[in-house]
């Protein structure tokens, strides 16, 4: 299974889901400078991990969402590529428009960095195949805006359209409808607060993490 | 015709003096090709000149670009080559309108009155186009009482005609023209808007170079002055790069704000502390971005929808965010 980990100024979890991939699935991973046009071509899921782009000035992942390789991101998820993103991996799908919604700052106006209770709201998904529908798991969230928003009747649709995967247990920063990650329509790319590849070893104070990335490599292989 | 072009000059339409103007593919437009001809007192004086009538035509379009940048409507779509333009193809209000910064010509003529006195403010004349009556000069009652034009066009090409006077004077002084005076044709659409048409040129101003007070136009012609096509030359050569160098720096000033009902964290703290040191009145913050932004364009038009564009594309994001801008001259 070959990743593309797009890098860009200020992403600081790039080697985290390098190194997650490898150790839970084996899995090829490449890192991706922003400033590339294309993704290399036997891509099989492109992940935009957290940090802080561009400082986080203007909007989280505002200038990120226009860097070069986003048209060829754009492209991949087009396709029905999966395309994955962490933390300020989310906010930039978000400024893309590859994904609805808003990151907004935190409720408590104060950043978070913590273990989080997270509810798996589908377990039919490339990305939650191997929880089980309604489990609870541990994964960290450290961020400053995560607040999910979204206009009530966009929302509305969000949720009758099976948008939402996960969701959090004790909603620790506002988020509308407790909402800490999505997909698409379609259910190729997905956004996510929480850091999944932060729990992948007990070393690390959890293993939660794991089936999300074991899963992503049963998928593509069954898909193959 | 350039290369390419998809515009064909189908059928003459009307061949006058200075141009031979033609229908084209598109009923709405006219092509005008500037002749190398020139005339005089109502073409009792004849010439030809090789390569006036490029000049001619390249001045022409770059004045009434200049006045549409401006904001003043005019009939020029586009160059087309060095002797053609594309314009919109109008009724012409069969009137010419002067203005007069200068004292000059028919004017010192008609009244004994002495050359080179300032007018301030300009003259405002009207002339019947009427060649077999030598373009005789009317007053508004006679434009009103034989329908040459309505009352409500006459006060728009008045209007116009001003405005025009004002950014042409002003952009010449800059090249060291001395705008002396000009005439302007008007045209109306399908829909009754009235557009500056025909053209501005050295055949239709009087300029006089500010320093020597020589006669760059076509007054040079008139009285045998000789060095006709060097002095158009000299006009073309003093306008050709107002693009570039009319282009004015802007600044906006742009505010960015939370929509109505998207949660401000950051207002609810300074709220809260605002609260904390007495303010007890304070019913609401918002707390929004302020961007200032300066740019070089050819006009504010597009300068403003430069920076809209810029809203839209990166500096706003409109599920979360509105914003509102003032754009000013520096
Ligand atoms: N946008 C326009 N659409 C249609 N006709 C136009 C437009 N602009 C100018 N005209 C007319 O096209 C002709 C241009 O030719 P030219 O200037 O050579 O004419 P002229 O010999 O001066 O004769 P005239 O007395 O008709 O102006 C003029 O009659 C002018 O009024
Ligand atoms: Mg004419």
């Amino acid at each position: 299974m070959k990743v593309s980990v797009v890098i860009f100024p200020g992403s600081n979890c790039d080697r985290d889901v390098k190194w997650a991939f490898e150790l839970c699935c084996n899995a090829d991973a490449e890192m991706i400078w922003h400033a590339e046009k294309s993704l290399p071509s036997d891509t099989d899921i492109v992940v935009l991990p957290g940090g802080f782009s561009y400082g986080d000035y203007l909007r989280c992942g505002a200038m990120a969402a226009k860097s070069p390789i986003m048209k060829s991101v754009a492209e991949f998820a087009q396709r029905g590529g999966l395309v994955i993103g962490i933390c300020n991996g989310f906010h930039i799908l978000t400024e893309a428009k590859l994904l609805p919604g808003a990151l907004l700052p935190n409720a408590s106006t104060k950043f978070i960095c913590r273990s989080c209770q997270i509810k798996i709201e589908r377990n039919d998904t490339p990305f939650t195949q191997l929880y089980e529908k309604n489990e609870i798991v541990n994964f960290p969230i450290a961020h400053h805006d995560g607040l999910f928003y979204l206009d009530d009747d966009s929302l509305t649709k969000l949720e009758e359209s099976g948008c939402v995967v996960f969701r959090y247990a004790d909603n620790p920063n506002g988020s509308l409808k407790a909402i800490a990650g999505i997909t698409n329509k379609e259910g190729n790319v997905l956004g996510l607060m929480p850091h999944p590849e932060r729990v992948v070893h007990p070393l690390l104070g959890g293993e939660g993490g794991v089936r999300f990335f074991k899963g992503l490599s049963k998928w593509v292989k069954e898909m193959r | 015709m350039c290369e390419g072009d998809e515009m064909n000059k189908i059928k003459l339409i009307y061949e006058g003096k200075a141009k031979k103007v033609y229908e084209t593919d598109d009923s709405t437009l006219a092509i005008f090709e500037y002749k190398d001809s020139l005339t005089a007192f109502n073409a009792q004086k004849k010439d030809t000149m090789q390569g006036k009538g490029r000049l001619t035509n390249l001045i022409s379009a770059t004045f009434l670009k200049l006045l549409q940048d401006k904001g003043i409507p005019t009939h020029f779509v586009k160059l087309l080559d060095d002797n053609h333009q594309l314009v919109k193809r109008l009724k012409i209000i069969p009137l010419e309108v002067v203005v007069r910064n200068t004292s000059t010509g028919s004017l010192c003529k008609r009244l004994g009155v002495e050359e080179g006195l300032d007018l301030v403010p300009p003259l405002v004349e009207f002339y019947l186009k009427n060649d077999e009556l030598g373009d005789p000069l009317v007053t508004e009652d006679h434009i009103r009482a034989f329908g040459f034009a309505s009352k409500p066009q006459v006060e728009k090409m008045k209007e116009l005609s001003l405005k025009v006077n004002e950014i042409l004077h002003k952009f010449l002084s800059k090249k060291g023209i001395k705008l002396v005076d000009f005439k302007l044709e008007f045209g109306m659409d399908d829909e009754g808007n009235i557009f500056v048409a025909d053209e501005i040129s050295p055949d239709t101003c009087r300029f006089w170079d500010m320093t020597s007070k020589e006669r760059l136009d076509k007054d040079r012609f008139r009285k045998d002055l000789g060095n006709v096509l060097e002095a158009y030359e000299e006009i073309w050569r003093r306008i050709a790069d107002w693009e570039k160098s009319c282009s004015a720096e802007y600044r906006a000033n742009i505010l960015v704000y939370l929509k109505e009902g998207v949660l401000d964290t950051q207002g609810k703290a300074v709220l809260s502390s605002l609260y904390s040191l007495g303010y007890d009145e304070v019913k609401n913050v918002r707390v929004g971005k302020y961007i200032k932004i300066t740019l070089t364009s050819p006009s504010q038009e597009d300068a403003a929808s430069r920076i809209k564009e810029m809203c839209e594309d990166l500096l706003v994001n409109d599920l979360i965010e509105e914003y509102s801008f003032e754009l000013e001259e520096i």
